[in-house]
């Protein structure tokens, strides 16, 4: 307890480490943004891996017809947790992470506006995931109602058990977790950008994430709404979606839809984002169409507000209805087709490096187009009644989620990770698991098409069909496994290049925007010096700045 | 040098590759490019909007895909320094707007076509020749389906139409969300409780056409199937007169009650009850297929209520059957 001693008369404090310095109470405590960005991405990328793992666990019951891997129940657990874990717990907390990281760098800002806010929305996120895993113990096991838990049949009386009840809980905590970070974002958007900085010089990805969270602050609020009134269905006895008592099923499902919906392009519009930062780098030009991009972002933002009940096409509204939603949903189809277009047009007559950033991002371009060409299908409604709730919509939203959302990820992975580690991935393993994951992705997913319109039900456990759906059903299984060794490889790589990968400077892929400035990794205040922001492109300026002086 | 000899073996791979697809394609039939071959007038325009939104969305694809690869290969670096700068173009308002312009056209033909067709695909004829469509209710009930003819006669996951004769089907459910789905005779339409949806279709040939839940609706949900026999007018007579009423107890026993507890009885996913003296007790038997039964421990213990919203004589036909066939224990219980 001698805490001072005393030297020649002067009182000197002995240096005693803060207990917050330690090695891991340093995470537990820390507020910097760049750390709390790595603790989201990495818990992310955690629950990224369960959720593969529930899914190739289904991919092996439905290799063969009457296959007896897992049980019923089983494989409805597994259904439901792994579309919760990839929603919930993968994607929209990656991109919380990867912005956590880059927003406050690219913007030229020292840390989020609420560091503090930004810790506990992490911690939030983290309790609700744990929660979720643990529901596989309670009486009943997991939830089993599928990840949009339709009443009646996520009601007290035909989902007996907590599962149903702590799935509520994980998605309030991952919800609130949400709401907050999404607070943070725009508050440090607005706010903090670095002299210069107007609206049109931000970068694409920072519009995005600006779009993203208002998004959020707009929709969370929705399924908190209609997930509180479903536990109180179940605990109080009241019954607000149980229809012969007098409540309405159906409400439930525009409560829900009416989140749904905008969370899709929560999922999407960071990728997006990503993607814009990506392709121009390595294809050594502009953006092609900044402006077209950044309002065909805040378009969509709008539009996918308004297309929510085209989840909900057989249910039986009024045919107005059906067209309004029909025509909405299409007309969401021309701002991204926009940025598709405008990606395409920045390759062209470019100098395209196959870096395997770049790869990921091509690769997205290429698959997402796929998803956004079957989603037209869907958006017609007389076909949607054909094609609604088989393989052929599990296949469309794995073009459009997985294509997008994880391709745009490990375009992300691969482009910011010299900045987030100071060291480069390995980019020999990274095109082989590139290709690894293209190919088996489109094994995998493609046949899913043909056999939803085969007439394959999703969220069946078994078929007994022979012929053409053994096929298809077994090809998808082995694209699966491709999949996964694809994914194991990117494991392999962080390990390997963690100690001997060779070492980032400031600015391995002479890149555009402000977090290439600083050092990699950046230091806990971000910059010494900001410099001022004269275009969209502000480090390509500096470069040509540096280069004139030197030729004077 | 490398490049010519590499760009033939891509051409030669790429010509390969499609014409194994297009085998494969000719060699399977549709092989789920286009939906199953319809069998109703309605089926068959949902069929032909397909078709139609085939044809813009593989232009598009070719368009996208095809300029991608072709930029990829056309610009790649070829040896040029990193460092070098593509023409640094910044965009082009006039090109801009007009591929913001096209995907509108496009969509707009792609609605037209759709809505031309909707009235054909959504509206129940009033097929005045034939005196009007045959009415069918259906009732979805965890794992069955149910099927009420304009006579009162019920029949269970089997529907009998005449062919060639319009259907309208009114469709309720008596517990959780499902949906009634013949691929073969249209889309699907939901069963949700409290609330109630319609679809028509007049099946052009006999046969058995295959129907599934297409919502899911819990541990059977893949087993929850209908058939749908489409026969001679003078079959069905027979059908709902008397054949369907003959056979409701082995029918229920065999829907309602076999795909859990087993066609003996014997069990399997639920417990074994070719012994339960409940069988042979109509009082309490009803009140356990009207209410189901809810327990959290143990929770394997749930039933659903099968038989709400049953007529007497669906009950009256089931504790027949029961008694007959299925009952194995002591006659003394009864």
């Amino acid at each position: 307890m001698n805490a001072s001693e005393h030297i020649v008369g002067v009182t000197v404090e002995r240096y005693r480490p803060d207990w917050r310095q330690g090695r891991v109470a340093s995470w537990i405590t820390t507020v910097d943004h760049k750390r709390i960005g790595i603790l989201y991405a990495v818990t992310s990328l955690v629950f990224f891996a369960a959720g593969g793992l529930l899914a190739l666990l289904m991919r092996a019951q439905l290799a063969t017809p009457n296959e007896h891997f897992i049980t019923r129940n089983s494989y409805n657990e597994l259904f439901t947790i792994h579309g919760t874990v990839m929603i919930f717990l993968f994607i929209v907390p990656f991109w919380a992470g990867l912005a956590n990281f880059l927003v406050p760098l690219m913007i030229g800002a020292r840390d989020m506006a609420f560091p503090r806010l930004n810790a506990l929305s992490y911690w939030c996120f983290l309790f609700g995931g744990v929660t979720l895993f643990l529901s596989f113990f309670a009486a009943g096991g997991a939830s089993k109602s599928g990840w949009y838990a339709y009443p009646p049949l996520s009601e007290k009386f035909f989902s007996p058990g907590n599962g149903q009840d702590l799935w509520i809980l994980s998605l309030h905590l991952v919800a609130i977790s949400s709401l907050l970070g999404a607070i943070n974002f725009i508050c440090t958007i607005h706010n903090m950008r670095a002299p210069g900085m107007s609206w049109m010089r931000i970068p694409l990805f920072v519009w995005a994430i600006e779009i993203y969270s208002f998004l959020l602050v707009l929709v969370m609020p929705v399924i908190g709404v209609g997930l509180t009134l479903l536990l109180l269905d179940r605990q109080v006895g009241t019954h607000f979606f149980l229809p012969d008592q007098g409540g309405n099923a159906l409400l439930y499902q525009h409560l829900f839809w009416f989140f749904g919906h905008p969370e899709v392009y929560i999922i999407i519009l960071p990728a997006m984002g990503v993607i814009s930062e990506v392709i121009p780098v390595f294809s050594r030009k502009p953006i092609f169409g900044y402006k077209a991009i950044a309002f065909s972002t805040v378009a969509i933002g709008f539009y996918s507000m308004l297309v929510w009940a085209h989840h909900m096409f057989s249910v039986g509204l009024p045919t107005f209805l059906n067209v309004f939603f029909m025509l909405s949903s299409m007309v969401i189809a021309v701002p991204t087709g926009v940025k598709i277009f405008n990606w395409l047009a920045t390759t062209w007559r470019g100098n395209l490096i196959f870096d395997t950033a770049m790869l990921w991002a091509l690769g997205f371009v290429a698959l997402f187009t796929i998803g956004g060409l079957s989603g037209i299908f869907l958006a017609a409604f007389p076909v949607d009644w054909q094609v609604t709730d088989t393989y052929y919509v599990v296949a469309h939203m794995h073009y459009v989620l997985f294509s997008g959302a994880v391709f745009g990820a490990f375009a992300g992975l691969f482009y910011w990770w010299p900045k987030v580690f100071g060291r480069m991935l390995d980019e020999g393993l990274g095109k082989i698991q590139f290709w690894l994951v293209f190919i088996g992705f489109n094994l995998t997913f493609f046949p899913q098409h043909l056999l939803g319109l085969l007439g394959m039900p999703r969220r069946n456990y078994t078929y007994d069909q022979h012929g053409l759906w053994l096929v298809y059903n077994l090809v998808s299984s082995i694209g699966a496994g491709i999949m996964a060794i694809g994914l194991v490889l990117f494991l392999y790589n962080v390990i390997k290049t963690t100690r001997s990968g060779r070492r980032a400077t400031n600015d391995p892929w002479l890149a555009d925007t402000l977090e290439w400035y600083t050092m990699s990794p950046p230091p806990p205040h971000n910059f010494d010096r900001v410099p001022y922001v004269t275009s969209a492109r502000p480090l390509r300026d500096l470069r040509r700045r540096l280069a004139e002086a030197e030729h004077g | 040098m490398p490049p010519p000899v590499r760009r033939k073996t891509f051409v030669l791979l790429l010509v390969l590759g499609t014409a194994l697809a297009l085998t494969a394609v000719a060699y399977a039939g549709n092989g789920g490019f286009a939906p199953e071959p319809p069998h109703s007038p309605n089926a068959r325009r949902i069929s032909d909007s397909y078709t139609w939104i085939s044809i813009f969305t593989l232009a598009i694809f070719v368009v996208v895909e095809g300029s991608l690869l072709w930029f990829i290969f056309k610009y790649r670096r070829r040896g040029r320094p990193r460092t070098a700068e593509g023409p640094q173009i910044h965009g082009a308002t006039r090109l801009e707007l007009i591929w913001t312009l096209i995907p509108v056209l496009i969509l707009a033909a792609i609605a037209s076509y759709v809505f031309y067709k909707l009235p054909g695909i959504e509206d129940v004829p009033a097929a005045k020749a034939e005196g009007g469509p045959l009415k069918v209710r259906v009732d979805a009930h965890q794992f069955y389906w149910q099927f009420t003819y304009p006579n009162g006669t019920v029949s269970i996951d089997e529907l009998h139409v005449p062919v060639n004769r319009t259907v309208r089907v009114d469709i309720f459910s008596q517990d959780v969300d499902h949906s009634w789905w013949v691929p073969e005779l249209g889309g699907k339409f939901d069963a949700i409780p409290g609330q109630h949806t319609h679809t028509w279709f007049k099946a052009d040939r006999s046969g058995t056409y295959r129907g599934r839940c297409g919502e899911f609706c819990g541990v059977f949900h893949a087993k929850m199937a209908a058939r749908v026999i489409a026969e001679p007018k003078d079959s069905y007579e027979a059908w709902v007169t008397h054949i369907a009423h003959d056979s409701l107890g082995r029918s229920e026993w065999a829907g309602v009650c076999a795909k859990c507890h087993g066609f003996q009885g014997q069990g399997g996913y639920g417990i074994a009850i070719e012994n339960s003296s409940l069988l042979v007790q109509p009082q309490s038997l009803r009140q356990l297929l009207v209410n189901g039964r809810n327990t959290t421990k143990p929770i394997s213990n749930y039933m659903p209520p099968v038989g709400r919203g049953w007529t007497d004589d669906q009950f009256r036909a089931l504790e027949q059957y029961l008694k007959a066939v299925v009952y194995k224990g002591t006659q003394s219980g009864g």
